[in-house]
């Protein structure tokens, strides 16, 4: 075998610059992701009335479906409801200004909605109950209460949740290619086929992700021990 | 970009892309086989504190946690013949069907392992040490009352691994297996339906992903009898509707504590 180490470098090299769109997407998706997922944990917790079925079936349907599914129907799908609703409203605006890589920022954002309210879900309900009595009996009002007892507790205990998330959203931008969006995965292709040295690019690609994951799991034991501080047990 | 929508196409698709459901099955099947025996021997070390294996299991399992699967796909599709050069093995010849068969088994075979260790480490010591007590050796004590009761505390998690290993598959497309979604992605170009096609897709994915999750629930029930949970499963149930009571109730927006106070 004659693995080329000095083009893993060049890959290496070649790849950093795909770094930024992987993050990006992963950042919005996240994001985007923990604002829909707690609209729909709290939907599904105070079961409110209309909209508890059309959340569950919004996480069974995504949870049941691979990603790379949604990103597909969104694709295909999406300009067609924008056009038709453009032409109904009479706007100007078509789906051929989206750029591609909308496409994947809202399927993502969709794909990790899902997942993350059952985080969002299962840090709330982590939170024990005499804490939010606490709150009330010292005359906190359900905002303080939430804000200022609740919510700190709950994200907490839900960041092994949130990395694991995060990660999993890191490894879900490699199906950006299918949408021709430059990822690390499409550039590695582009970097292989250009070079014909297959091997090597997707060793430098992996190695990228390996590194990226490790930060991130580095860095959230770092936020864990700061955030679990008031958790200590014991005295003093 | 492409023909209007037509709903009925959605089940003409649905059974043309029935077939290739074998495929998608058959590679979740043989690699969940594979890497339960990989995420075994990847475990031992780690269970009993091997030194120098430890630190190697702890490799492979940050590598394949740590990388996307499409990469590991593309890498042990290109690099994996490569490699088997210099033992003089030639696979280039081999379909690439065994090569996405073996990096899924790699791959759940890593998270199988951390499942095999957190459920082992679930099991009470003191039920070794009872089984030790009453003159077992390592092996039976293993064999008779770890496994049994690691297999019941594991099964949630395996179920989840199984439908996340399903839903991988998808992926499989990428070096030109024709799986479901490799199917799909055929007759989406051909007849340009393709959001009737992906629908259909979603659908199967949707139907056997569900199909799995009751299954693994009834098989979670029925491994659980030892535990005699009846009573005391009932008592949770209930205690946690409680909490969503007392949830929606205590931080309802409509209903807060200083309203309360009036």
């Amino acid at each position: 075998m004659k693995l080329d180490f000095g083009f893993i470098w060049t890959a290496f090299v070649q790849l950093l610059t795909a770094v930024p769109t992987a993050l990006a997407i992963t950042a919005v998706s996240v994001f985007c992701g923990l604002l829909i997922g707690t609209a729909v944990a709290v939907i599904r917790l105070y079961k409110i009335p209309v909209l508890y079925p059309i959340a569950t079936s919004y996480v069974t349907f995504i949870r049941g479906t691979p990603m790379l599914t949604h990103l597909l129907l969104i694709y295909f799908g999406l300009p067609i409801i924008v056009d038709s609703l453009a032409e109904a409203l009479g706007l100007s605006f078509r789906s051929v200004s989206i750029p591609m890589i909308g496409f994947a920022y809202i399927s993502f954002s969709i794909t990790a909605g899902a997942y993350m309210s059952e985080v969002v879900r299962s840090g709330l309900l982590a939170v024990n109950q005499g804490q939010i009595e606490a709150a009330y009996s010292i005359g906190m009002t359900t905002t303080q209460a939430t804000r200022r007892i609740v919510l700190p507790q709950a994200f907490a205990a839900s960041l092994p949740n949130l990395s694991n998330m995060v990660i999993g959203m890191l490894h879900g931008t490699t199906l950006a290619f299918t949408v021709s969006v430059v990822d690390i995965n499409a550039k590695a292709q582009i970097v292989a086929t250009t070079n014909w040295k297959f091997f090597e690019a997707y060793l430098a690609a992996a190695i990228i992700f390996w590194g990226l994951t490790i930060i991130i799991e580095r860095l959230t034991a770092l936020a864990e021990k700061r955030f679990n501080l008031y958790n200590r047990g014991g005295v003093s | 970009m492409g023909e209007p929508i037509d709903i009925s196409y959605v089940l003409e698709y649905l059974i043309k892309l029935l077939p290739t459901l074998r495929i998608t099955l058959l590679i979740v099947v043989s690699s969940i086989v594979i890497g339960l025996g990989v995420g075994f021997i990847v475990a031992l070390p780690q269970l009993y504190k091997i030194p120098i294996l430890r630190r190697f299991s702890q490799i492979y399992l940050s590598f394949f946690r740590g990388t996307p699967i499409l990469i590991q796909l593309f890498l042990f599709y290109y690099g994996l013949p490569e490699v088997l050069k210099l033992v003089h093995m030639d696979v280039s010849r081999v379909p690439a069907l065994y090569f996405v068969i073996l990096t899924y088994a790699l791959h759940s075979g890593a998270y199988l392992a951390e499942m095999i260790r957190a459920a082992v480490g679930a099991v009470d010591r003191g039920q070794v040490e009872a089984a030790y007590a009453v003159g077992m050796t390592g092996f039976q004590a293993f064999t008779r009352i770890v496994l049994p009761q690691a297999i019941a505390i594991s099964i949630p998690v395996f179920a989840n691994l199984v439908i996340a290993n399903l839903k991988d598959t998808s992926l499989a497309f990428s070096l030109g297996i024709m799986e479901l979604t490799g199917k799909s992605q055929t007759l989406a170009v051909m007849s340009r339906h393709f959001v009737e096609t992906y629908i259909s897709l979603a659908l199967i994915y949707f139907v056997i992903s569900f199909g799995l999750e009751q299954l693994f629930h009834l098989l979670e029930r029925r491994m659980q009898r030892h535990n005699r949970r009846a009573a005391t499963e009932k008592k949770e149930q209930s205690s946690k509707k409680l909490r969503y009571r007392w949830l929606s109730a205590g931080i309802g927006f409509s209903r807060g504590g200083r309203e309360n106070e009036a």
